[in-house]
């Protein structure tokens, strides 16, 4: 096509000849005022959540973070005991999803069969499409049951010397919460890990095959490589989901308030916590304390995020630099 | 770029057109004067579900109810988000100063029930306060401790675990229960107390009455509280309880009416209306976890003729509806107090 030499419009001419365009500056101004609010928006729950916590703040300081206790008669409130629970619980979930996951997706991408590749892909994404209130109800029901009739004294049979696993098996506890985590979780991963392999390049993974690796060793070391910032990035969203589940892990966790070293036992997670006492607080020191149990979880969900923006950045920095 | 305007043109009326019609339905809306709302307690739901319609009839108020828990009821009052709220246990001093303002008047009466799972029972488990104390205390830790023995020669009590399971959320039912507790056992009192919410030194928490009845049903050998009405409607063994007149008691309408011979010939104040552990005289068939549910208004409302006709109803010919549902009628006393209390409720100006 040849091109017209194009002359600059006179000065007088309508806005559109001039270069600026008005459904460039409305979109332009739309998109500015949405980011806008959405940080606002941030800021005011942030802003608000520390406002109603601070009667809690102001009465336990930051000891708060390594009490552990809870006690609503002699109004005595602690963190540790959720803390605790959070970050096990997620951690267990994490440990076990991840690698589920990962094999979910080589499955799908590298060895099913095209056939069976989309309708167990669908039904993988279907679980996630579960409501947390489902799940819940399925564990206390049929999964909490399982696991303190079989799972747990098998544990405990074979691994029983481990601290981990001594006490009475229990349908509700740590343990339960964590495994019902790691099932909310690997649908997300585990679809992100799939469409991360499947954008792997071609030429690439021919590549090491042609120099001689096997198909694992070219997984290994081509594959995992080059989708390492993403699967972090997808196994720390899994984290964020973990950490927020409330209603699914209130239902199977137990509610206890005080650490226990077995899995076994109940516990209970922050997020679990504050959804089952936050409208039954007959106190205001009481709702100052579950509210600074929402700062700190937002704090906990803050920094998660933000290790996860750092890993992927490094991922990238790494992989620029080959 | 026409496209883009055009577009942004429908969105924008869109939202104009969305933001108008909500004003317009939103003034209506506060102004329906026979409509009460209300919010709290999962308890007397049943029994409010068969208010509802019957006062709808007489009076033409438009009551509506949705449980969604006591702490929301009292919340929600509080806030004067609804016209008042429902709550099994009685506000605490800080819930009172907060809500500025309010009465709470005792409404329906019913009983706390203790079901327990051991299948091949050879009969109905019997227990006592301090037995249930140290229960919950972690004191007992098996079926067939020397504690429960002694209440149940007949029985052949497994070699189980008793798990304990209490409420993990905000619940009347709990205050009652741990009311009772407290009451019969010095050592729980000191170390849980009694409040809607308590740190409990071992057990398994559960989620709402459902919660609670779906971890009791699928444990063997536990034990938990939950509203008689509950606990019959879901055909669970329940235990008897011994009372001080040393009789082992069942939370039907009888031995709820006998627990109630301890009130005073007149209610002045709340805190009279307790009637747990009632004493040896109240008699051989009185039951010992019983309690009322409250409903709470504020003293200064725009709907108080609704509000003072509506509990006056409730309070009067509403408790036949009790019976059927196990909430007994509300005795005189306590009928007169509500009365009073109904008076102070006025139109805020």
């Amino acid at each position: 096509m040849t091109s017209v030499p194009h002359e600059p419009p006179a000065p007088s001419a309508p806005l559109e000849r001039r270069g600026i365009r008005l459904g460039d500056v409305l979109f332009q101004g739309v998109s500015v005022a949405a980011a806008l609010v959405a940080t606002g928006l941030l800021v005011l729950i942030a802003y608000k959540v520390i406002a109603q916590a601070w009667p809690a703040i102001k009465h336990f300081g930051l000891q708060f973070l390594w009490r552990e206790a809870w006690n609503p008669v002699t109004e005595q409130f602690g963190a540790l005991t959720f803390i605790y629970g959070t970050v096990v619980t997620a951690a267990i979930a994490l440990l076990l999803a991840t690698p589920l996951s990962l094999a979910i997706a080589l499955f799908l991408t590298e060895m099913a069969p095209r056939k069976l590749a989309a309708p167990i892909a669908t039904m993988v994404e279907l679980l996630a499409a579960i409501p947390s209130v489902v799940l819940g109800l399925w564990g206390i029901l049929v999964f909490g049951p399982w696991v303190a009739q079989h799972l747990e004294p098998w544990l405990q049979s074979s691994l029983g010397f481990l601290p981990i696993f001594s006490g009475d098996p229990s349908q509700a506890g740590i343990l339960p919460a964590a495994l019902i985590l790691t099932i909310m979780i690997v649908p997300i991963t585990s679809a992100i890990c799939r469409e991360l392999f499947v954008r792997t390049p071609r030429d690439l993974m021919d590549g090491a095959m042609a120099l001689g690796s096997t198909r694992w060793e070219a997984i290994r070391r081509v594959m995992f490589a080059y989708a390492a910032p993403g699967i972090s990035a997808a196994v720390l969203l899994g984290l964020g989901r973990a950490f927020g589940e409330a209603i699914a892990v209130t239902q199977v966790v137990g509610g206890f308030d005080s650490i226990n070293r077995s899995l076994f036992h109940p516990g209970d997670t922050l997020a679990s916590r504050i959804a089952s006492q936050y409208q039954g607080a007959t106190s205001e020191l009481q709702v100052g304390s579950i509210l600074y149990l929402a700062a700190i979880l937002m704090v906990i969900s803050l920094m998660t995020n933000l290790a996860a923006q750092f890993i992927v950045r490094r991922f990238e920095k790494a992989r620029r630099a080959v | 770029m026409k496209r883009a305007l055009t577009l942004m043109l429908a969105l924008a009326s869109m939202v104009a057109i969305a933001v108008v019609a909500g004003r317009a339905e939103a003034a209506p809306a506060q102004k329906t004067d026979t409509s009460i709302t209300g919010t709290g307690a999962t308890f007397p739901f049943p029994l409010i579900s068969k208010w509802i319609p019957a006062v709808g009839s007489a009076y033409g108020i438009n009551v509506t109810y949705s449980p969604t828990g006591s702490g929301a009821g009292i919340a929600g009052v509080t806030a004067r988000t609804v016209d008042f709220g429902a709550s099994d246990a009685p506000l605490s001093a800080d819930q009172l100063a907060a809500c500025k303002g309010c009465v709470v008047i005792p409404w329906a009466l019913s009983a706390t029930s203790v079901p327990y799972n051991l299948p091949g029972l050879n009969g109905r488990l019997r227990l006592d306060g301090p037995t249930l104390a140290n229960i919950y205390l972690g004191k007992i830790t098996k079926w067939n401790d020397a504690a429960v023995k002694a209440l149940n020669p007949k029985l052949n009590l497994p070699d189980t675990k008793i798990t304990p399971v209490y409420r993990s959320d905000g619940s009347g039912t709990t205050y009652n229960f741990t009311e009772y507790l407290s009451s019969v056992s010095a050592e729980f009192k000191g170390k849980v107390g009694n409040n809607t919410s308590v740190s409990w030194p071992t057990g398994i928490g559960a989620r709402g009455s459902s919660g609670v009845a779906g971890v009791v049903s699928k444990t063997e050998g536990a034990l938990s509280y939950v509203d008689v009405a509950y606990s019959i409607k879901n055909q669970f063994q329940f235990a008897t309880i011994k009372n001080r007149a040393g009789k082992f008691a069942t939370p039907g309408l009888r031995g709820i009416n006998a627990a109630l011979s301890q009130l005073p010939k007149k209610v002045t104040q709340l805190s009279q209306l307790k009637i747990v552990d009632p004493p040896k005289s109240a008699g051989p068939l009185a039951y010992p976890i019983v309690t009322f549910t409250y409903v709470i208004v504020p003293t200064g409302s725009q709907k108080a003729a609704e509000l003072r006709k509506f509990i006056y109803w409730a309070v009067t010919q509403g408790q036949k509806f009790g019976p059927a549902l196990l909430f007994q009628p509300l005795p005189q006393p306590v009928q007169a107090f509500a009365f009073r209390e109904i008076k102070k409720i006025q139109a805020s100006t």
